[in-house]
């Protein structure tokens, strides 16, 4: 009976909800409260605190003397040092032609265009009011921003930094659903030039309408062509491409509510020609646990399951395969994943940025930037949000909280005065 | 009306800590405890909840017409130190007494809802939770309908879902309840 119910209610939203796309260029009409009605998230249930929550972004900067730096761990002979600072909300990075990197943010609703000069970085707050343009991507002298159901591109952006003008709106061509849970954008051109798009679920766990959500798309650059690539994923919010095989790896966070130990987060990997596969969401999660609200026969099969887990609710983030020459060997064909940290967990873990080693179709995860969690007190002192490679080899890490970036390079010299201490 | 707006706004550049302080009580009560009608209350709030609003009321992510002309001129060290000074007033009860049987109705609702898991044990609020305790009922209740309506842009969509599918009386004996504590 319960079982019934549930499933008109889908029934019911879905062709709502198909009405509205088929409507066409207004975006369809959403929930009023962004997540899914069929949500089945049950805190008391969960046998965890029911009073966990998010902690907030400061929305100012953090001054340089309080970004703790100085407690970052790494292998020996990396260094790391604040690259940039003044930026509150401090989340993904990318790099136009001329060297600028534009980062987006979140709730601040900024975008920063960050510029070099002798050694020196200057902090422009280019864009705001947007909400969550966490996504950014460059293209010929053109600047990407994604915002919840918003595309932009400004043209020739690193000309105007101080004055971008008026965008050309993609937002109708791309058609994005309006809802803003799980709707911050990730998005990168891949190795066809098509602009890849993450699209979320909408609600923690829920049946949804697979037509519209938890996906990975890809567009030609003007919003025209849309393709599901990826199918059955809850949140990635970061993905690149290895550097050989080509082949699409991303993060994907997992459900809350279900205990303080997982379901794990994942780092995925779609096979070359699996176009459109299935990754399990909302049914079958982490390496194959049936979900314990969505129910069906036979949850996993036809998924593909994780290359590696990376972790209970550790928000794995920003992901990048490294193909510098400054790290050593060992490091070279590694991606680093920032894990900006749980919420939905008593005891917190993450806030670190870990290797992942691919072996073919799996990885194994270990750790590399540490000491921003401090495990007796239970807090943090920065997230990790995103990683970016600079053209030098070394590595930025954006940290959301400090609103700062970290620059992590290597010198066999650091390595021999760390071994002296 | 908005020549004078204008003028004032350019005249805000000028203006000391106190005198923008004093601007906030003109709408906010000089106490931080409104007199005016659907104008919150802002005496005890959390000092993270009202630099976090003022900062994005600034930037435009949560627009407030009213309130854009005063906060346009503000950097980022005066609204710490506004968010220093409304916290530091004491919240007092403003506006209509709150009626028991309305207040009653809003207790048994606020356990249903869990609204202390955020707001505090005794609705006084944390870091970006604000105070509902002591709030104006009329401020409070149109702000929650605003939430559950989908009206408050930049607005977080975790409160939303939490009011999501109440009516109107609900949400006035919520308001009630918070208006009591």
């Amino acid at each position: 009976m319960v079982k019934r119910i549930v499933t008109s209610a889908f029934f019911l939203t879905a062709s709502f909800l198909f009405t509205g796309v088929a409507l066409a260029q207004a975006p369809a009409a959403a929930n009023p409260n962004g997540t899914s009605d069929l949500d089945k998230s049950d805190k008391a249930k969960s046998g965890q605190d029911v009073n966990l929550r998010g902690a907030p972004v400061p929305p100012i900067a953090t001054p340089l003397d309080k970004i703790p730096v100085d407690k970052i761990k790494l292998p020996a002979g990396f260094k790391a040092e604040v690259w940039s600072h003044g930026h509150p909300g401090a989340r993904t990075m990318v790099q136009g032609a001329k060297g600028t990197i534009f980062m987006g943010s979140r709730v601040i609703g900024r975008v920063y265009a960050i510029t070099e000069k002798d050694g020196k970085r200057e902090v422009k707050t280019m864009l705001t009011g947007l909400t969550q343009p966490n996504g950014l991507a460059f293209k010929d002298g053109s600047l990407y921003v994604f915002a919840i159901n918003k595309v932009l591109r400004f043209d020739n952006i690193e000309d105007k930094l101080d004055n971008p003008g008026t965008p050309v709106d993609l937002s109708a061509a791309y058609n994005l659903p309006p809802e803003i849970h799980h709707n911050w954008k990730y998005v990168d051109f891949g190795p066809d030039g098509k602009m890849y798009v993450q699209v979320g679920a909408n609600c923690n766990i829920c049946e949804l309408n697979p037509g519209i959500y938890a996906q990975i798309r890809r567009y030609n650059p003007d919003g025209t062509g849309m393709e599901i690539v990826a199918r059955g994923i809850r949140n990635t919010v970061g993905f690149d491409w290895h550097p050989q095989t080509k082949e699409l790896w991303f993060t994907d966070n997992g459900r809350d509510w279900a205990g303080n130990d997982g379901p794990q987060d994942e780092l995925n990997r779609l096979p070359k020609g699996q176009e459109g596969a299935n990754f399990g969401f909302p049914y079958c999660h982490a390496n194959g646990i049936p979900d314990p609200d969505i129910k069906k026969p036979n949850a996993c099969a036809g998924v593909i399951l994780p290359a590696a887990l990376t972790g209970p609710h550790s928000a794995g983030l920003g992901i990048k395969f490294y193909t510098g020459s400054m790290f050593p060997k060992a490091y070279q064909g590694v991606a680093f994943i920032a894990r900006h940290g749980s919420w939905n967990r008593e005891k917190r873990f993450g806030y670190d940025v870990v290797v992942a080693r691919v072996n073919g179709g799996k990885a194994t995860i270990e750790p590399f930037m540490t000491g921003l969690l401090d495990t007796g007190k239970n807090e943090f002192l920065g997230r990790p949000s995103y990683v970016f490679q600079m053209k030098d080899g070394s590595l930025l890490v954006s940290d959301e909280n400090m609103g700062a970036t970290y620059r992590i390079s290597y010198s066999a010299k650091y390595r021999v005065s760390y071994s002296a201490k | 009306m908005l020549a004078a707006l204008f003028l004032w706004a350019l005249s805000a550049q000028a203006q000391t800590l106190n005198q923008r302080i004093e601007q906030c009580g003109a709408c906010h009560g000089a106490d931080g405890n409104s007199v005016m009608e659907k104008i919150p209350s802002l005496a005890g709030q959390p000092e993270f909840f009202v630099l976090n609003q003022l900062i994005l009321i600034r930037e435009g992510v949560r627009p407030i017409e009213a309130m854009q002309d005063v906060v346009k001129g503000l950097k980022d060290e005066d609204i710490v130190a506004i968010a220093a000074h409304f916290n530091k007033l004491v919240a007092r009860p403003a506006g209509d007494k709150p009626d028991p049987a309305m207040v009653e109705r809003g207790s048994l609702l606020s356990t249903k809802l869990r609204c202390t898991s955020c707001h505090g044990p005794a609705l006084t609020g944390d870091q970006q939770m604000p105070r509902l305790a002591k709030q104006r009922i009329d401020y409070m209740a149109a702000a929650l309908k605003d939430y559950r309506d989908n009206k408050r842009k930049g607005a977080d969509t975790a409160m939303t879902a939490v009011i999501y599918g109440l009516n109107d009386a609900d949400i006035d004996a919520i308001a009630h309840y918070a208006a009591s504590r």
